[in-house]
């Protein structure tokens, strides 16, 4: 596994780099989130999901809210005094991860959007206080990850991301906390 | 960060930097006439819905090939004015004007 450092000459936030993608995840993440006909397949298949969750009944207000988020969220990204403390931008994803352990799987979203809460989420390792490693994210229009397989592919790589960083030690034993339930 | 952190994220550090300032730079540049651009697609997509159209359909009313109606849906198509009154004529929407209203 590799990583990538996503604003150079600032060792706070860092992205996983699979080798046959052409770019890291955080970087992905965005492409697909600013690409509208990506969002138009995603929403026409997802549209129960939408209606359901959200009540929003059409395709290009989500298409319309997504970019507009992303657009936000991004800029939240690039903010430096605001990202390197990044535990304000990153929340725990469950319950148990509430506890000051040095490893937990944090979610990322824009939480100060206005109108319907914001369905996009970063997905990443906080590996230190304000340091976190993305491994993906995604559109969450469910309750859990576990809900959807777009979701739940997701969680399989922020777990493989977290073990591969325990197998090479860069946390101890103790210092991870089991995922039980996402919120 | 912790030396032995860093020294494990340099040591497996990827050859292919991020491109995510680079990307994010090009996206704040573009903003303005990309969400022109995307007003248009939403107004097709709209379409699209309210009818229960594919990307096909809208090729064959189009007289274009689903590959271009991808190209315009992609809303990063910088598009002439005759384009647009095309896409007006032959779907019989409006794009234009209400994109100018918003």
């Amino acid at each position: 596994m590799r990583f990538v450092q996503i604003i150079p000459g600032y060792n706070h936030l860092w992205a996983v780099k699979e080798e046959e993608k052409e770019t890291d995840e955080l970087s992905l993440l965005f492409r697909q989130w600013s690409n509208f006909n990506y969002l138009l397949d995603f929403f026409f298949a997802n549209l129960e999901d939408l209606k359901g969750f959200f009540h929003i009944e059409k395709v290009s207000d989500a298409i319309n809210d997504t970019m507009e988020d992303a657009q936000e969220l991004e800029r939240l990204i690039l903010d430096f005094p605001y990202t390197e403390q990044l535990d304000g931008l990153f929340h725990p994803l469950s319950l148990s991860d509430d506890r000051a352990h040095e490893l937990t799987r944090e979610k990322a979203r824009n939480w100060g959007r206005r109108q319907h809460p914001s369905w996009l989420r970063i997905y990443a390792i906080r590996i230190e206080p304000n340091v976190y490693i993305v491994t993906g994210g995604a559109i969450k229009l469910t309750a859990t990850m576990q809900e959807r397989e777009h979701t739940q592919k997701e969680l399989d790589k922020l777990n493989i991301c977290r073990d591969y960083l325990k197998c090479n030690g860069v946390f101890d034993q103790d210092s991870f906390i089991d995922f039980f339930k996402e919120d | 960060m912790k030396q032995k952190t860093l020294e494990f994220l340099v040591s497996h550090k990827s050859e292919t930097p991020s491109t995510f300032i680079e990307d994010a730079a090009w996206r704040q540049e573009n903003e303005v006439w990309l969400k022109w651009s995307r007003k248009i697609a939403m107004k097709i997509v709209d379409y699209m819905q309210e009818n229960g159209l594919s990307r096909s359909d809208i090729a064959a009313k189009l007289g274009v090939s689903p590959q271009y109606v991808s190209r315009i849906l992609s809303g990063k198509t910088n598009f002439s004015f005759k384009s647009i009154a095309e896409i007006e004529r032959k779907l019989g929407i409006s794009c234009m004007e209400a994109t100018m209203a918003l």
